[in-house]
């Protein structure tokens, strides 16, 4: 029903207030939790192992206070290309199993000139579909870490992970700096997106009625939303220099936090149980 | 004779509908619009003017209460609007900012090309458009669209809707960001273009001397609700109100309040220099008598 209000759908890069647990924990500690729980959902080699993992990241969504359905909506826009990677997956993956495991299913297609072999095996299947929850744990996990922590909690985390590289040249600083803001900015290009739309709708352009072929139409009225919508960021990117420059930031050579509280025992906790979760995934003999 | 062509009641519309994130823009806003209506929104930033006229041409659908415009319901999902975002011609805030094509007289003919005009068509209508707005189609029509000014740039994309040739035509903020010589001159283009153009007009302003000098009829919002309507002239008699909203008066109209309450017998709807003037002139209690 309405139109141009995709930002609904953009959960990457937004900040939903409030008191959770969640919301309250040390941003260091947030992200070295749910670092240690992704290793636990891509590592993962059984299908319940799976589950568990994709189940724990819904867990901590309704930890969260956040609506699930929020969350999924992030996922939306790449159910496309999911479905695509799944199916593909699913059909050609068995013919280069290096394992040897058991084929469930082997067909011959002619197509024309072309023939195709469809092949899926035991170890073949279980990759597809691991594939898909994986990803998809992936995205509401990661989601969830993003929507309780501010921007700025964000940069600090990602920075304290990333001081024991120091040693080796790695700016942890910076690039923690430049990882934080390109996320801020997706909810505020989306944004601008949106108006930009919505504007060039105003002066004619046909964004086609929702539904079929919008694509084609969409695609047909790109150069109009593309242009302004790049120097509309230059332009964003070039005053969001100078008010750091303005701020004296140099950078983080020789920057010190104000405040760097300790890590409280709620922190410890949440490393410990993140740790306790990962640990189990790994080591449960899980039947399937 | 006029007629309503634009009768919104009991508009109600959230932005991030059904998300964690969800506000509420508009309450209960009611507007009205004649077929030669030269009329003036205001209210306090954040009070959903943007988002009142952004349902004039179906950008946004109502929510909750009615909306018809031209006699389309927009509350009907299946209306298709794109008639109507030609009949309602709606300049954005900023429009500069979505300029796109490299030449002027291309950025401006990009609406009527959707049209599907013939050349010829396409060129008329971008000709009166750009001259409309007071730039000449011969002199700016091979400009590099980015090379202009802020004030040229913005009456390119005013152009660019006139080029649609709207029976109604909306502009949020016009005149916000230009210097007196860039508002002076676009508050005559507009001018013009309501006489000469047989269109509606409506303005959103910040500026309570842009709406004293340009609109007849006023809109006042506040939080989402239409809270005042009138004539321009019983709007900004009525200051007390206006301040508590967080708006001012015109700076003739607020001399004048400033000197009744210092005592004078000074008419309460004046609204510019000159019928201050003369209202003092006439005026039998001030001290030249
Ligand atoms: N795209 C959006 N997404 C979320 N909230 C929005 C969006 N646009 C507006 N709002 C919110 O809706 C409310 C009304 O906004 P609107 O832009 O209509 O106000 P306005 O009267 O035009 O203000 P201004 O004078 O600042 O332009 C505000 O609280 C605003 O924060
Ligand atoms: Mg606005």
């Amino acid at each position: 029903m309405d139109e141009f209000d995709f930002a609904r759908s953009v959960t990457v890069g937004q900040y939903v207030p409030g008191t959770s647990v969640l919301h309250r924990l040390d941003p260091r500690a947030k992200l070295a939790a749910f670092v240690i729980v992704l290793a636990a959902i891509i590592t993962s080699d059984s299908y319940i192992g799976n589950v568990v993992g994709l189940s724990a990241a819904l867990g901590l969504v309704a930890l969260a206070g956040i609506p699930v359905g929020y969350v999924l909506s992030g996922v939306r826009p790449i159910v496309p290309i999911l479905v695509v990677f799944t199916v593909f997956n699913f059909l050609f993956l068995g013919n280069y199993d290096p394992t040897g495991s058991a084929v469930l299913w082997r067909q011959q297609v002619a197509l024309g000139p072309y023939e195709f072999n469809f092949t899926v095996t035991e170890s073949s299947m279980k990759q597809t579909v691991q594939g898909v929850v994986r990803i998809i744990a992936l995205i509401v996990l990661t989601s969830t870490l993003t929507l309780t922590t501010t921007i700025t909690g964000l940069a600090k985390g990602i920075e304290t992970l990333l001081a024991p590289f120091r040693r080796v040249k790695v700016p942890g600083h910076e690039a923690a700096m430049v990882i934080a803001i390109a996320y801020r900015f997706v909810p505020t290009v989306a944004d601008e997106l949106e108006r930009l739309m919505k504007a060039q709708a105003s002066r004619g352009a046909d964004f086609g009625r929702p539904g079929r072929l919008r694509f084609v139409k969409r695609a047909r009225q790109m150069i109009p939303i593309t242009v302004p919508l790049f120097v509309g960021a230059f332009r964003r990117a070039e005053r969001l220099i100078m008010a750091m420059e303005s701020r004296c930031y140099i950078g983080g050579k020789g920057r010190t936090p104000i405040t760097l509280p300790a890590l409280g025992r709620r922190d410890w906790t949440a490393i410990a149980s993140a740790a306790v979760f990962t640990l189990a995934v790994w080591n449960v003999p899980w039947p399937l | 004779m006029s007629e309503n062509v634009v009768e919104i009641q009991d508009l109600w519309h959230w932005y991030l509908r059904g998300t964690p994130l969800q506000t509420v823009a508009l309450q209960g806003a009611e507007l009205e619009i004649q077929s030669d209506d030269l009329a003036a929104i205001m209210g306090h930033t954040g009070s959903g003017k943007s988002s009142l006229i952004q349902h004039l041409n179906g950008i946004l659908r109502p929510h909750r209460g009615t909306v018809r415009v031209f006699g389309n319901d927009l509350a009907d999902p299946k209306l298709d609007v794109r008639p109507l975002r030609r009949m309602v011609g709606l300049v954005f805030q900023q429009p500069e900012m979505q300029l796109f094509d490299p030449t002027v007289g291309d950025d401006v003919a990009f609406g009527p090309r959707q049209l599907g005009g013939t050349p010829e068509e396409v060129r008329r209508r971008v000709r009166t458009a750009m001259e409309r707005v007071g730039l000449s189609f011969e002199g700016f029509k091979d400009r590099y669209t980015f090379g202009l000014s802020g004030g040229e740039m913005r009456r390119v994309a005013l152009a660019g809707v006139l080029a649609l040739e709207p029976r109604l035509l909306v502009l949020d903020e016009p005149t916000a960001g230009l210097d007196p010589r860039g508002r002076r001159q676009l508050l005559e283009s507009l001018r013009t273009i309501h006489a000469e153009g047989e269109m509606a007009v409506v303005i959103v302003s910040h500026d309570m001397d842009v709406v004293a000098e340009l609109a007849r009829r006023v809109w006042v919002l506040a939080g989402g609700r239409t809270v005042m309507r009138g004539s321009v002239r019983e709007i900004f008699a009525r200051v007390e109100e206006l301040r508590e909203l967080g708006l001012g008066i015109p700076q003739v109209s607020e001399l004048a309040y400033e000197l009744r309450r210092a005592g004078r017998d000074v008419r309460a709807d004046v609204l510019t220099a000159d019928e201050l003037a003369e209202a003092l002139w006439t005026n039998s209690t001030s001290p030249a008598a």
